[in-house]
């Protein structure tokens, strides 16, 4: 174990760049997911059937394809992107192909009468938007949204393979350096703990989203609201 | 950039192999995961002591853990600990574990939508816990686990991809194995890509198939 405790520096900056990749890649899913979830609400044919192409595409092609397509394919058509761009740009493709689907979901989840309430209110579009289904969605949303974070996490390890120094390339590296110092092997021990650290990191993660889905999904009732305000009148009624 | 049809046809017996490794490591994947499947929600659902608690562990570990890793702690660090396995049974091993914690899942929660009512039933019919299981619930649950089944076992085709970094055959290696001498990335990938979207859209009308099929009793 003490050569993972030697490389502490090395692990650390392996952990740091998974944790860019997880944030560069959540960063642009959120703003596609949201741009193109709501387009796909909208009652617009063409918009919805590219949408809906674009989605099933990429949710049906193998992740790892998709990575390596834009990592080999890019030099093709003359843009030279490096491994971090390649991985994180095959992400966001694939991860926001998933964020749609869940935004979409999310704001079809809320009902009709609150669409049409708001429209008698005489609200606009946007406004309908913003202030009564984006808030009402959310419920939906933001526990499938951390369960996708999750897998955006276990992605990232794909970084592994076209280059980046991720926390798996770090683990591989070390090994390979394990090997030719002592001629023995740690591939057991290093990716054990790999497995552990992305299992803590998962977990939480995984715990967050079912405390949301907990949270969040207590039915909204004026119960507590009421409750509150009636355990003082009576009091003050009879004094 | 030109399209290069004539290099694909040249390729098609490569890729041919491709498919068919892909195909034979998928399949013999669905079954196993599909055994570790029923047996991890038979023991969650029937509460076995330790090896319910053990199941749980493994589903959690599997589902937290990105396959990658997965793959190569089988791949490279089990031969460190004695367990030596070939390339091909690495992978099924690989991908078997890996979908059998989701079949586990889908399977306890079509289990638990077996009414107890049945399980009453059972009791006083005086039919034995492993008949009850094998004759009443597990092929009602299986019936309605079925979709979720399936998506796991469309996952798990296109997780097949990963055994690439292992340098096993499959469809995926194939690809990346030409381009690295031919440089005819966009020809191989979109080849590959209709491939596999070819490969999940069968298995997806098979099984829609199945599934209409098996629910046929129940249409009005």
């Amino acid at each position: 174990m003490n050569f993972l405790v030697e490389n502490w520096a090395f692990v650390g900056k392996g952990l740091w760049m998974t944790l860019r990749l997880a944030l560069v890649v959540l960063l642009f899913t959120t703003i596609i997911s949201t741009v193109l979830g709501v387009l796909a609400t909208l009652k617009n044919r063409l918009l919805w059937w590219t949408i809906h192409g674009y989605v099933e595409l990429f949710r049906s092609i193998p992740l790892i394809v998709n990575v390596f397509f834009i990592f080999f394919g890019a030099p093709m058509f003359g843009l030279d992107l490096s491994p971090f761009a390649a991985v994180t740009t095959g992400l966001t493709l694939w991860g926001s192909a998933n964020g749609i689907e869940i935004v979409r979901g999310g704001l079809e989840s809320v009902s009709r009468h609150q669409w049409k309430s708001a429209w008698a209110l005489g609200l606009r579009p946007w406004q309908i938007y913003l202030h009564v289904i984006a808030p009402q969605s959310m419920r939906a949303i933001l526990p499938a949204y951390t369960g996708l974070l999750t897998m955006l996490v276990q992605a990232t390890s794909l970084g592994a393979l076209v280059g980046v120094s991720e926390f798996l390339k770090v683990g591989q590296i070390i090994i390979e350096r394990e090997t030719v110092m002592t001629g023995v092997s740690p591939a057991f021990a290093v990716y054990g703990v790999v497995l552990l650290v992305y299992f803590v990191i998962c977990s939480l993660l995984s715990w967050f989203s079912r405390y949301l889905e907990r949270r969040l999904g207590r039915p909204v009732t004026r119960a507590t609201i009421d409750e509150g305000a009636t355990c003082k009148s009576p009091k003050s009624a009879g004094a | 950039m030109d399209f290069d049809i004539d290099y694909l046809a040249a390729q098609w017996p490569a890729l041919l192999d491709g498919v068919l490794m892909t195909l034979q490591v998928t399949l013999l994947a669905i079954v196993c995961s599909l055994l570790i499947g029923v047996l991890g929600g038979a023991a969650r659902v029937l509460k076995v002591p330790v090896l319910s608690q053990f199941v749980v562990g493994y589903v959690e570990l599997i589902r937290n853990t990105p396959i990658l890793v997965q793959l190569f702690f089988i791949f490279y660090g089990l031969p460190a600990v004695g367990m030596e396995l070939s390339l091909f049974w690495s992978g099924v091993l690989c991908l078997s574990l890996w979908a059998g914690a989701y079949q586990i899942e889908n399977m306890r929660g079509g289990l638990a939508t077996v009414e107890h009512g049945m399980r009453e039933a059972s009791n006083a019919l005086s039919l034995k816990t492993s008949h009850y299981f094998c004759l009443v619930a597990m092929p009602i649950a299986f019936r309605t686990s079925l979709p979720a089944v399936l998506n796991t076992s469309i996952s798990l085709l296109k997780n097949s991809s990963y055994l690439q970094a292992i340098g096993l055959a499959e469809l995926t290696f194939v690809a990346v194995d030409r381009i690295a001498t031919d440089f005819r990335a966009i020809e191989m990938f979109s080849a590959i890509c209709v491939m596999y979207l070819v490969l999940v859209g069968i298995l997806a009308l098979l099984t829609g198939r199945l599934s209409a099929h098996l629910q046929r009793p129940f249409r009005q």
